[in-house]
């Protein structure tokens, strides 16, 4: 079992090899480089074969791919040899889309084998169009064993031809795609798991390639992809150089010839954030963020600029920050992206990923309200408002706590957490131990075998709502003490009619439960799990033996941004009133309209001043 | 606050480069991290990060699992409470089938619930309740196999009390805080002099020292106006002057 899976640092080992050997190969001379293709040749000879086999289906088939498919793929293709970035964009972001509604809506797109022909044989561009198809299968099909056998095979192709050829490839390719390979190999990953745990919805044929399924969608493998692309274009290096203000040469000098090239720096970047969520679905909510250690959270940062890449960063980041009893860093996480959204939503509407975004962004909410239920505070008023219209039954019962709140932290968690999954599958390669749990699902009489996948998600939800658990009194007795200066514990033991030594320990309760680690203002740069202890509550307190003495900040009358909106609109109307046409009056002689500034902007202040004075005289005249 | 957290000082530069290397996924590591772990129970010492690097590893290799190790991680993760590291390490460890392949019964699907029940009691600062269920006979297994080995364990427990009292007193009876701390009469008084906290010896009062979590002022918090807020009316209006 070990020896078949592909390990990091061995892999890593290979890597180094192999670029020693092709900058050997090149000291030796060039014909060298002739032979040493960079195709994958047996995939081919396989295609090949498996082509001529069906030759004559082919043929038929292909006669079925509509014209403007064919030319579709041909325009494709000689704008991917000519790396056209804006025609691959076009092609790719709108020309996939519009075929995909057109023919293909509830059918796969040709085998890659059928439009070969197409395309010259293009192994390069067959398998980018394997890229697609499969996420194709996966996001509108069903996608069956042999899809997900083979989209993983035809990932590792693209990954091994991008890391393992000779040298960085010339091949460009939109941010927006890039970041939509490694988003859809993690996200086939994540699926592939969860199938693979249901060991009772197998036929014995999935049993069978199971078995010897091998390092298929191992977690190692996955991970080893995304090392060592963030290896291969040293982006953790060019971060660093970048936020030390490093002149272009030295960086250049730093990252190397892979890292100079957009194609990789930008797979580097959005591996980076593929192992924050690799790590997160694993449960691995530290790893996660520590992956990002050197990833600056803002809105310059170059991630930012493939939309979904930047939502995700920042769900991902939100959800570890909860995890971590974090609360006020996830809502500030929350907060920044949503506004986000909200500004760019007059953008999105007719992207295709629109839909993607807008449910990531209403998990956003959900996880919002369940922040800000357990560490209240002077929040983004906009955002509160949006969640609490959204979830307002659920914030209400949150935000009370007591018994209700439980199922309301539940089914929130529950629909805005992501997925998590195991890491490693059942007993596959072991058929004594798969019928053992076959049998035992089959048997009504035993306990029902929850089957690992709810499992996964069920233990996360139960810590969670442990720990809320432990805070669930903590509203009530805010609520208590918000009335008084000075309290005697005893006094208010009796209010909630509790032993006055347990409500002493909830006081300390409430007092945990009113700080929190957090970032501080000036620790940019720093890993996004330092931080430090900060008071999360306006209601202070504390115990003087048995007396209870409570202090509350309160936030002073704000009056600087109802005089600045009003000094504005008050600006606003002068300048309009100024700029208005006086009414033409047929008594008015012509020369006076003339002469007021009616028809021309006000670009220039000192004629509109000069005119002022006519204005008011004019419009006074009118008025008599 | 969490860089001692994130690197603690007494890490090796050895074990530096494994929690932040991609060493840390080779399973033939595991060995320095658990002998590391042994240490860290032997010294009073706690390295979180180490430990979930352990954790991980076992993760993906189930083969390397021994549930010993996770019990002391678990253990000591305890008294790193109320920050969330007993959660964090929880989180790790997959559903696993059962495992035909160790020698003796696990001992992991039983200690663990006692563990989580621990680990609720310190949450919720329950301390007395704490002390209670750690003695009694029911966790005999967990104090004869497990926490002996752990030098300075009731003391690590005692720290997490003090933490929560420090914050939420000023002054608290000594009988209250044995309660909390397990201990009462010569141990108290010496166990409170080394925090260098004072007792009223006529009415048994301890006094917390202050500081910034038991110190509690009513402020008002005024806004204060920034330039840069009225740049633009400003410049409007000089624009038009």
């Amino acid at each position: 079992m070990a020896s078949q899976r592909l390990a990091i640092w061995n892999a890593e080992e290979d890597l180094e090899e192999d670029v020693d050997i092709n900058l050997a190969l090149d000291a030796y001379g060039q014909e060298m480089q002739y032979d040493d293709s960079q195709i994958p040749q047996p995939q081919i000879d396989e295609s090949t074969l498996i082509a001529v086999q069906q030759h004559m289906a082919q043929q038929a088939a292909f006669q079925q791919i509509p014209d403007a498919v064919k030319s579709f793929i041909v325009h494709f293709h000689q704008a991917v040899l000519d790396n056209n970035l804006a025609e691959i964009t076009v092609a790719y972001e709108s020309g996939w889309n519009k075929f995909t509604e057109k023919y293909y809506a509830r059918t796969e797109w040709p085998e890659a084998e059928l439009i070969a022909p197409l395309v010259n044989d293009d192994p390069i561009f067959l398998i980018l169009y394997r890229e697609l198809y499969y996420r194709h299968v996966y996001s509108r099909l069903q996608p069956n064993i042999d899809d997900r056998f083979h989209s993983y095979e035809n990932s590792c192709e693209l990954f091994n031809y991008l890391l393992n050829s000779d040298g960085p490839v010339q091949l460009e390719l939109p941010e927006q795609w890039l970041w939509d390979i490694i988003d859809e190999f993690i996200y086939q990953y994540q699926v592939f798991c969860t199938w693979r745990s249901k060991v009772t919805t197998k036929t014995q044929d999935e049993l069978m390639m199971l078995a010897e399924g091998g390092p298929v969608w191992s977690s190692y493998s996955v991970l080893n992809v995304l090392y060592s692309l963030m290896q291969k274009s040293k982006i953790n290096e060019y971060i660093i150089a970048t936020r030390e203000g490093k002149s272009p040469e030295e960086i250049a000098e730093i990252v190397g010839e892979y890292g100079q090239r957009p194609l990789y720096r930008m797979l580097g970047y959005f591996s980076i954030i593929g192992l924050l969520r690799v790590h997160v679905h694993l449960g691995d909510f530290t790893l996660a963020l520590k992956v990002m250690e050197n990833v600056e959270l803002n809105q310059k940062s170059p991630f930012t600029r493939v939309t979904a890449c930047h939502v995700a960063t920042y769900y991902y980041v939100g959800f570890c920050y909860i995890m971590l009893r974090r609360y006020p860093d996830a809502i500030r996480s929350f907060v920044t992206i949503l506004n986000f959204i909200m500004r760019m939503r007059q953008y999105h509407t007719r992207s295709y990923q629109y839909d993607q975004i807008n449910k990531t962004a209403d998990r956003m909410y959900a996880l919002f309200a369940i922040c800000s239920a357990l560490s209240p505070s002077r929040m983004d008023d906009n955002i509160a408002n949006i969640a609490k219209e959204r979830y307002g039954e659920q914030y209400a019962k949150m935000s009370r706590g007591g018994p209700e709140a439980l199922p309301a932290f539940e089914e929130l968690f529950t629909y805005a957490c992501p997925k998590f999954i195991t890491a490693n599958p059942p007993p596959y390669e072991d058929p004594a131990a798969i019928s053992a749990l076959l049998e035992a699902a089959n048997d009504p009489e035993s306990p029902a075998q929850p089957s690992p996948q709810t499992d996964s998600t069920r233990r996360h939800l139960d810590l969670f709502l442990a720990d809320v658990a432990a805070q669930l009194q903590v509203p009530t007795l805010r609520s208590f003490l918000k009335l008084y200066t000075s309290l005697g514990a005893k006094k208010l033991a009796n209010f909630l009619d509790a032993d006055e030594e347990e409500l002493v320990q909830e006081m300390m309760v409430l007092k945990q439960a009113s700080r929190s680690i957090s970032r501080v203002a000036g620790s940019e740069g720093t890993s996004l799990l330092e931080g430090q202890v900060v008071t999360t509550s306006d209601l202070s307190f504390v115990i003087d033996e048995n007396m209870v003495h409570i202090a509350e900040s309160t936030v002073g009358r704000r009056y600087a941004g109802w005089f600045i909106k009003n000094t504005e609109r008050a600006q606003k109307i002068l300048d309009d009133l100024k700029n208005m046409p006086l009414p033409v009056s047929t008594k008015v002689h012509g020369g006076v309209s003339n002469a007021t500034p009616a028809s021309e902007p006000a670009t220039q202040n000192r004629q509109t001043r000069s005119t002022g004075p006519k204005v008011a005289w004019g419009g006074v005249k009118v008025a008599a | 606050m969490t860089s001692e957290w994130l690197t603690p000082p007494t890490r090796t530069e050895l074990i530096e480069n494994l929690v932040s290397g991609v060493d840390r996924y080779n399973p033939s590591n595991v060995s320095i991290l658990e002998d590391y772990l042994y240490h860290q129970i032997r010294s009073e010492e706690y390295d979180c990060l180490a430990n979930l690097a352990i954790l991980k590893l076992y993760q993906f290799n189930p083969d390397l699992y021994n549930p010993d190790v996770v019990i002391n991680i678990l253990i000591k993760a305890l008294t790193a409470a109320p920050l969330p590291d007993f959660n964090l390490c929880i989180s790790l460890l997959d559903e696993r089938p059962i495992n035909a392949q160790l020698d003796e019964p696990d001992p992991l699907p039983t200690v663990l619930p006692v563990l989580k029940e621990l680990h609720n009691l310190l949450l919720r600062c329950r301390f007395p309740a704490f002390w209670e269920a750690y003695h009694s006979s029911r966790l005999e297994n967990l104090r004869d196999n497990y926490t002996v080995e752990v030098a300075g364990f009731e003391n690590a427990i005692r720290a997490v009390a003090i933490r929560a009292v420090r914050a939420t007193f000023t002054r608290i009876g000594s009988e209250r805080l044995g309660s909390y701390l397990n201990l009462s009469g010569q141990d108290l008084t010496a166990y409170i002099e080394k925090l260098g906290w004072t007792v009223d010896s006529s009415t048994g009062v301890v006094t917390v020292p202050p500081n910034p979590e038991n110190q509690i002022e009513a402020t008002v918090v005024q806004e204060s106006v920034k330039l840069p807020q009225l740049t633009k009316i400003i410049a409007h209006s000089v624009a038009k002057a």
